[in-house]
Formats: C-alpha cells, sequence, structure tokens
C-alpha cells in the first residue's frame, strides 16, 4: 500500500533520517520504535507530507534549510512533493504527536472539523463509529477540547483522523504520558480500527511492549537509521531490543 | 539517480573569529568590526552627502523614524509585546518637551533628557493595566491612546488645542540637529543589541517564549515587562521631543497614524529580532516615500506594492539574509 524508500531528511547539515525504507502493506499495522531523536516524528512528517510545509515556513523565515530526499510510493502512485492536504485526500491521515486538537472548540466540532473531506452520510457514521469506539466522548459532546484529559484528548485526536475517512492512518506517540489503563485501551481501539474499518496503521512508539501485541511488523530506528527491521516475533527475540526497547531483560 | 543537496557551512574566518583568536589577526579584527564601522561611519556621513536642506531634513525625520522602528522590534521580538502605539509615544514626548520649553524656557539639550524620561514614565504607567495580559490587547490600547489623546486635546482646548503649541525652540544649527539625532539613533542601537544579551534581557527573552514558566521561576513578568516598555518608551518619547524641536512646533498631527505603521514596515523589510535590520529599514523606507511624492496620492500604492513584493519573496528581511550570507557560504553536496 504505502512503500517509501531511500527516505533522507536534512535539518541544515543534521542528517535527521538516513537510508530508511518503510512498507506497510493492506489492513496492516507497522510499528515504528526508537528512543528520543531517533528520527520517528520526522518521518511521520515526511510520509504525511506536513514535512513539506515545515520547509516552506522555514525558508520564508530564513531559518534552517530542510532538505527531503527519497521516493514515497502510495497505492501505486509517487506522491513526493505533494502537499499535507493532497495526501489527505488521497487518505494518508496524521494523528500528531502531543495530540493537537483544536483547543478552543468543543469536541463534537473537533470532530466536524476533522470530517471536512468527508461526505454527509460517511461523517454521520464516522462520528457514530468513533463514539461506539471512544464511549468518553459521547458523554462529553458539548465540553471545550482544551479541558479535556491527556486521555479523553488523545481519543479525539484518533476520532478526529478516522473522521477525514483515512485509508492509512499515521499514529504518531499515540500512548504519550498516558496512564496504563488508557494506554491499553487506546490499543484495543487501534487494533478495532484496523479490523473493523480495515485501516492500515503505522504506529510510533518510545516504548515498545504496550503496543507489541497489535504490531505485525516493526522498525527500529537509532539516530536516524533503521537498524533492525522484521516481523513482531523476529524483533522480539533480537536480544539487544528486548532490553532497549521492550523491557524485558534477559535472565 | 545522483542526487544533490545544497549544504550551508560557516565561513572560515567567521569559526576563527568567535573566540579569543579574533584579536590574534587583522583579517578576523576586521571581518566582526567591518559592518559595524561601515554601518557607524556610513550614518554620520550622510548628512554631508545630501545635495540640500530638504534632504537633510529627511536625514532627521528617517533618524525619528529608526528609533520608534528600534523600540518596536525590541517589544515585538523580546517581549512578545505588539505595539502599534508609535505616535502614542511620539505624541506624548513631544507635548512633554514642547510644554517645557514654551512654559518654562528650557533649553531643547534639557527638555529632551526630561520629556524621555517624564515620558516613558507615563507611557509606562498608561500602559501598566495592560501589561499582566498576553496577546492583543496590548496592541489595542497602545493603538486607541493616540487616538483618544488627539480628540481629547481637540475638544478640551489643551495645549492649545487644533492650533498646537507654536513657537518651539529649534535647535542651535541644522547641523546639530542632525548629529544629535544620529547620535541617539546610534546610542540607542548598540545599548539595545548590549542589553538583550545580559541577563535582562535572557528574562525579556523568556517572557516572550513562556511567560507561566518565567512566573513559575518566582519572576514578576509586570515588573519586566514594565522594565521594557519603559526603554522602549524612552526610544519613542525621544523621537517625539526631537521632532517637535525639528518642526519647531508640537500639535495634534504628532499623532499621526503614520507613526504607528511605517515603524512596523521598516522592521518587516529589516528583518524582525535583528535591532539593526528595523534601522535599515527605516533608512530605506522613509527616503523612497520622499521619493514617491511626485506621484502624489498614488505613492501609497507604489509603496504598499513595494511592501506586499518584499513580504512574499523575502519576508525574512534585509537583515538575516544578510547576516546568513556574511557568515555562511552554501555549496552543493551529493548525497
Amino acid at each position: 500500500m504505502l512503500e517509501a524508500a531511500d527516505l533522507m531528511v536534512f535539518y541544515e547539515n543534521m542528517l535527521a533520517l538516513n537510508n530508511i525504507g518503510v512498507k506497510c502493506a493492506e489492513r496492516q499495522i507497522v510499528g515504528v520504535f526508537g528512543a528520543n531523536s531517533a528520527g520517528k516524528s520526522t518521518l511521520m512528517y515526511t510520509l504525511s507530507g506536513i514535512m513539506e510545509d515545515i520547509r516552506k515556513k522555514e525558508e520564508m523565515a530564513g531559518g534552517e534549510r530542510i532538505t527531503v530526499l527519497g521516493q514515497i510510493e502510495y497505492l501505486g502512485q509517487d506522491i513526493m512533493g505533494l502537499k499535507p492536504s493532497a495526501r489527505a485526500r488521497k487518505g494518508i491521515v496524521l494523528c500528531p504527536e502531543r495530540r493537537r486538537i483544536f483547543k478552543e472548540s468543543s469536541v463534537i466540532e473537533n470532530l466536524r472539523i476533522g470530517g471536512y473531506l468527508a461526505s454527509k452520510s460517511q461523517a454521520k457514521e464516522t462520528l457514530d463509529y468513533t463514539f461506539e469506539l471512544f464511549p468518553p466522548l459521547k458523554r462529553l459532546k458539548k465540553r471545550i477540547g482544551g479541558f479535556l484529559s491527556g486521555g479523553e484528548q488523545q481519543m479525539l485526536a484518533i476520532g478526529r483522523a478516522l473522521m477525514a475517512q483515512p485509508k492509512l492512518l499515521l499514529l504518531d506517540e499515540p500512548l504519550l504520558g498516558l496512564s496504563p489503563l488508557i494506554q491499553s485501551l487506546l490499543v484495543r481501539a487501534t487494533r478495532g480500527i484496523r479490523d473493523e474499518r480495515g485501516i492500515s496503521i503505522i504506529i510510533t512508539e518510545q516504548y515498545a511492549r504496550p503496543v507489541l501485541p497489535i504490531v505485525e511488523y516493526a522498525y527500529i530506528l537509532e539516530n536516524g537509521a533503521a537498524v533492525l527491521e522484521g516481523s513482531r516475533d523476529e524483533v522480539l527475540n533480537n536480544p539487544d531490543v528486548r532490553s532497549a526497547y521492550f523491557g524485558m531483560s534477559e535472565q | 539517480m545522483e542526487q544533490r543537496r545544497k549544504e550551508r557551512l560557516d565561513r572560515g574566518v567567521k569559526v576563527r573569529s568567535d573566540g579569543l583568536y579574533a584579536l590574534m589577526s587583522w583579517r578576523e579584527l576586521s571581518y566582526l568590526t567591518l559592518p559595524r564601522l561601515v554601518l557607524i561611519l556610513g550614518i554620520i556621513v550622510l548628512p554631508f552627502v545630501m545635495p540640500n536642506m530638504y534632504w537633510q531634513r529627511v536625514i532627521s525625520i528617517v533618524c525619528i523614524y529608526a528609533l520608534l522602528a528600534l523600540s518596536f522590534d525590541f517589544l515585538a521580538h523580546f517581549l512578545g509585546l505588539v505595539s502599534l502605539g508609535g505616535a502614542f509615544l511620539i505624541g506624548v514626548g513631544g507635548y512633554i518637551s514642547a510644554i517645557l520649553n514654551t512654559t518654562f524656557g528650557l533649553s531643547p539639550f534639557v527638555t529632551i533628557p526630561i520629556a524621555t524620561i517624564v515620558g516613558a514614565a507615563v507611557c509606562t504607567l498608561l500602559l501598566f493595566p495592560c501589561l499582566p495580559l498576553r496577546g492583543v490587547y496590548f496592541a489595542i490600547v497602545t493603538l486607541m491612546y493616540p487616538l483618544a489623546l488627539k480628540r481629547v486635546i481637540e475638544a478640551l482646548d489643551l495645549f492649545g488645542g487644533t492650533n498646537g503649541i507654536l513657537g518651539v525652540d529649534s535647535f542651535p544649527n541644522s547641523w546639530v540637529e542632525q548629529y544629535f539625532v544620529i547620535a541617539m539613533v546610534l546610542l540607542f542601537l548598540f545599548g539595545t543589541r548590549r542589553l538583550v544579551n545580559t541577563d535582562l534581557g535572557l528574562v525579556f527573552r523568556a517572557v516572550k517564549d513562556n511567560d507561566q514558566a518565567v512566573k513559575a521561576s518566582g519572576m514578576s513578568i509586570t515588573y519586566y515587562k514594565a522594565i521594557a516598555v519603559f526603554i522602549a518608551s524612552g526610544m519613542g518619547c525621544l523621537g517625539g521631543a526631537c521632532i517637535v524641536h525639528i518642526f519647531m512646533w508640537s500639535g495634534i498631527s504628532l499623532f499621526a497614524l503614520d507613526f504607528s505603521i511605517i515603524p512596523i514596515a521598516a522592521t518587516v523589510i529589516g528583518g524582525g529580532g535583528t535591532l539593526v535590520g528595523p534601522v535599515l529599514g527605516a533608512f530605506i523606507l522613509v527616503p523612497i516615500s520622499e521619493l514617491l511624492r511626485e506621484f502624489g496620492t498614488l505613492r501609497i500604492v507604489f509603496y504598499s506594492l513595494a511592501l506586499m513584493a518584499f513580504i512574499v519573496f523575502r519576508s525574512e528581511g534585509i537583515m538575516v539574509y544578510g547576516e546568513r550570507k556574511y557568515h555562511q557560504f552554501e555549496r552543493w553536496v551529493k548525497v
């Protein structure tokens, strides 16, 4: 479905992504794991096209020069250089790190903004699905986004991304700063989204353990390069990875 | 396929002159000091190369706009306070200076410092209520004061009403006038550049970045904002006091919106946050607007077109662009 090859991103002279190739098949959940500064968010921005936007803004303000090289093929088309809005129209939707919900709009308004690309019936159907997936949101419909708790905000962010009718959903650190209970709820919901809606998902996380059960293929990033990739079991059985990313030590 | 990207690197001489090594060779020393010397000497010889009295007068006005632009840039890019009140500062400083001069017969060299300090205090006091707030409040309040003061003076017939205060003393001669304002621009330019790198400047920038974190560090943002507003108002009031003695007249046209708008345009063109940029911007913009005077009212059209082109094609500003070209070079490299 999505195949990115030889991705390189430079922030001025700093290499943020080094020759990374990522593949995501239809109805697959792909995990991207790595520590801070490994390049997870850069990868997500590059895939979703936000990087084009950042690059342009930096250029206008006379800041850093950002260079993006490589190929991204999506559904048989080259989407490199497309604007983020065009990519969203093609079905690549990013749920950004730190949620970035519209803080001054209510929950229902947030969701309706997310549904800009959907037809009326689609939007209604997805809205119902979102409320079914995240029951707390239904209760908080009229609440202003900024007053929600972290977990509720994350649910809202995922719901908003779903409203855009994605074919490929990019979840950038969805578990950041959440309690284990909410984490497991979100992980279950993520699997539900894939199973029930047939959406492919690329998910990034620092600590792989909570999302591991649902991931089918995983990439481990270190300093902008993919040091290891493989199916869940392959990655899981690598002793270095086990201790570093999954919190399991060899006894 | 061979892929290439453009790389930016610091020039060798910049790297060498970053540390103490700069003192060891003339090349590095001149690399550091030449741009400053060119600016200072350029401004100093400016009155000599002007063809006639009219253009010498323009130089004085340019310097006053430069002071205002400097004050705007200082507040906007180091405190995060967007001030639309250039006219307010000019008006307050101008009226204080004019009143002191005509009523008490003090010489310009006494009234200008008094107007600067008293005016800055008055402005800070009047702006004090909106200092604890964040957002557009400061901009709106600073925009409203000159409009309100203008009408108050008109309606209550204060300070000569619509006729203004006539018979204000001028500077001894035009050379003193020009070099006084030029000296003030240079003094405040290098003064604020020094200031923003001190500990106080550090707090200012912190207030801009995240005022809640500053509060959490046990500092009062209102206090620091008041200090900065005092300094910035001082620059504006100084400009106002000078303009009154240049035109030998003080009236409600001191509250004209030009004094609020042109400094902002100068900051955009020169490059915000550099402090030198806005001064250069004023030295470019105001003469251009004088040159366009023969087109009559159409000059505003040309003027706005030039501004818009600038914002679209070079939105970083002259100074940011220039600094980058001066310190860095670019080359294509294979990836």
